[in-house]
């Protein structure tokens, strides 16, 4: 039946298969050295570091290893301590009584400190098994590697069948079928709350969608002023720049509860600049269309701050020569020429935001951009407007 | 377009003729000496007048006119050294500074009087007591350039932003009144004298000074290579660990 060759000596070497007794009356070594040899086991070296039990040198060795645990236990209150206590707030470098060192030093502090923790810990338990395991060498007989033999195999398959031919389940389709049904339907659950958070419709509103609509488009009759920062409200009008300016602005209407400027000002096609050309510069100006020629006011120009290539804010704007430079690849746009890339990798202009003034003085968006801002997508037609 | 032309010969001239009437109204008529607009013309005629021209106003491809760029401009390009220029490059070089604090305060008052311009406060501190404000419009209107750390970055045509580093308040506050070079010009409409101030304090936060809650700054370039140092220095630490444990048997 055996299919394979015993090893030489293997049937020598084993023990003895113990009986009741054996085991009732073994002691605790002798359990544990039968369990070794009916694995294969043979510990050829043992060596206890103490053979006699509470001498001094095993204190010392004791206390060596305890050393190590007070030390990450001090490492962990002092952790602990520094994370509640330390003055973790910024103070700017000269406020009274160095409080700005004291803030400097807080992250190293308490790094520095549950790193040691962790390390204390980890250097007690290497000194325990170093000086206090005893010290042994087992060599285990590395065990035939072929299949198990035909008996095993052949008993193994017919109980595994045996169980699945007594619950029935091969005969019972109604059972079988709902119970697909219902684990189907658990796993397809699990599985939409594990990606259904990842999906989102852009496209979700038809021609206002996100990806068509920015925050600037007006509703009737209220218009959608420019303003500078986030603290103060503070509209943009003409006399604030001078010649080779540039400001970044953010759409506001009146009508705005707090949250909503706030959200339009976190809206990612929202940062405009908006730039004042140098006198002679705007006599050199091309423009794109007829349509687009009236979108500016005198030499102010306004035009989305998100790059048409991977949507970076590209503001490094070099007034001497009116250029637009975006710092993540060096794509280039001249703001003489509707913002037209002149170099890099970005293939469309800057979207440019049509603007007047109201009769109080103030900056407003006649419109939307009259195309998508930032980076391409699918559904964007390039080519003409 | 005529309403838009209107319009725009309503608002344009306005700073400018507002700024000119403003300064003798600050009391700069007092202190207008005209003996040290005399010291001005001649350090002017000597080093300043074959680029910029006999009468400020520029010679082509040599240098711009200097009409209307007000002492605010003299101040930070002549203290910083950048000019007089010995050279047309793309951007003008730092050098040693090469006229005294009383040359560059005469040549000041000769720009000044022919053409007015901004100028730099002299009365009162100019740094403002909220550097955190400061820091907010930082960010906004000069990280894009210059980063948040102030070290600058690399323009296009061989021009660039430079690191802020080693300048005093009367620099900052003139390169962001006068536009020196490829820089915009930030009015005191669009940044009021009090947000300039609280930049210059954000500024002084950071120049010169370390401000790294991480011990070392790594050149304040960002996340690439404090990510490269991580990765380098604590695998190769890693490494050299595991190498330890596996030769202690």
């Amino acid at each position: 039946m055996s299919t394979h060759q015993e090893p030489p000596g293997e049937a020598t070497r084993r023990p003895r298969h113990p009986d009741d007794t054996d085991l009732s009356t073994s002691s605790r070594e002798e359990l544990v050295r039968l369990g070794s040899e009916l694995d294969d086991v043979t510990i050829t070296h043992r060596a206890d570091p103490f053979p006699i039990l509470g001498t001094r040198m095993e204190k010392r060795t004791e206390r060596k290893v305890a050393r190590w645990f007070i030390i990450a236990a001090l490492a962990g209150l002092g952790f602990l301590a520094a994370y509640l206590f330390w003055p973790y707030q910024y103070a700017p470098p000269g406020t009274p009584g160095d409080r700005h060192s004291l803030y400097q030093l807080y992250t190293p502090i308490i790094g520095a400190l549950l790193g040691l923790s962790l390390f204390a810990t980890g250097g007690g338990m290497i000194a325990y098994a170093k000086h206090l395991l005893p010290h042994e060498t087992a060599v285990q007989e590395r065990h035939t590697t072929d299949a198990s033999s035909e008996l095993d195999r052949v008993t193994t398959t017919a109980i595994l069948v045996d169980s699945g031919v007594s619950s029935g389940i091969g005969r019972r389709s109604l059972i079988k079928r709902t119970a697909g049904f219902g684990g189907a339907v658990l796993g397809a659950g699990v599985g939409v709350f594990a990606v259904g958070g990842l999906i989102r419709n852009p496209w979700k509103g038809g021609a206002h969608a996100a990806l068509w609509v920015t925050p600037w488009a007006p509703s009737p009759g209220e218009p959608v002023f420019l303003r500078y920062d986030a603290q103060h409200l503070r509209l943009a009008r003409p006399e604030d720049l001078n010649g080779g300016s540039i400001a970044t602005v953010f759409p506001y209407k009146r009508s705005w509860s707090e949250q909503q400027a706030y959200d339009a000002m976190q809206a990612s096609n929202s940062p405009v600049m908006l730039i004042r050309l140098r006198p002679e510069q705007a006599a050199q100006v091309i423009q794109r269309s007829k349509r687009q020629a009236s979108f500016h006011y005198g030499d102010f120009y306004a035009y989305s701050k998100i790059c048409t290539h991977l949507g970076c804010p590209a503001s490094l704007y070099e007034t001497q020569d009116a250029r637009l430079l975006c710092p993540c690849h060096q794509s280039q746009f001249d703001m003489l020429e509707y913002a037209k890339p002149i170099f890099g990798p970005a293939t469309r202009p800057l979207p440019q935001l049509p603007i007047a003034v109201n009769d109080e003085g103030y900056f407003y968006a006649k419109g939307d951009f009259i195309e998508p801002v930032g980076p391409a997508f699918w559904e964007r037609k390039s080519g003409s407007l | 377009l005529l309403a838009v032309g209107g319009l725009y010969t309503v608002f344009a001239p306005q700073p400018q003729v507002a700024r000119a009437q403003a300064n003798p109204a600050q009391g700069n008529p007092t202190q207008v000496n005209p003996a040290l607009v005399r010291q001005g013309e001649q350090l002017y005629d000597t080093a300043c007048i074959t680029c910029h021209g006999a009468n400020l106003q520029g010679v082509t491809d040599r240098g711009p006119s200097l009409v209307g760029v007000g002492e605010a401009a003299v101040y930070f390009q002549v203290s910083s050294g950048r000019m007089p220029a010995t050279r047309q490059e793309a951007q003008m070089q730092q050098k040693p500074v090469t006229f005294t604090p009383e040359q560059i305060d005469a040549l000041g008052a000769f720009v000044q009087a022919n053409g007015g311009g901004p100028t730099v406060p002299k009365a009162g501190s100019l740094a403002g007591g909220d550097p955190a404000w400061g820091g907010e419009l930082f960010r906004l209107n000069c990280a894009s350039c210059h980063n948040f750390t102030g070290r600058g970055i690399a323009l296009s045509s061989g021009k660039y932003a430079p690191k802020i580093h080693d300048v005093n308040r009367r620099q900052i506050y003139s390169a962001m009144i006068s536009g020196p070079e490829s820089m915009p010009r930030f009015s005191n409409q669009q940044l009021t004298l009090q947000d300039k101030r609280d930049i210059i304090a954000y500024v002084e936060s950071f120049m010169n000074k370390p401000n790294n809650p991480g011990g070392y700054s790594l050149g304040g370039f960002g996340p690439v290579p404090e990510g490269m140092v991580a990765w380098l220095i604590g695998m190769s630490a890693l490494v050299a660990v595991t190498l330890w444990i596996g030769a202690k048997e």
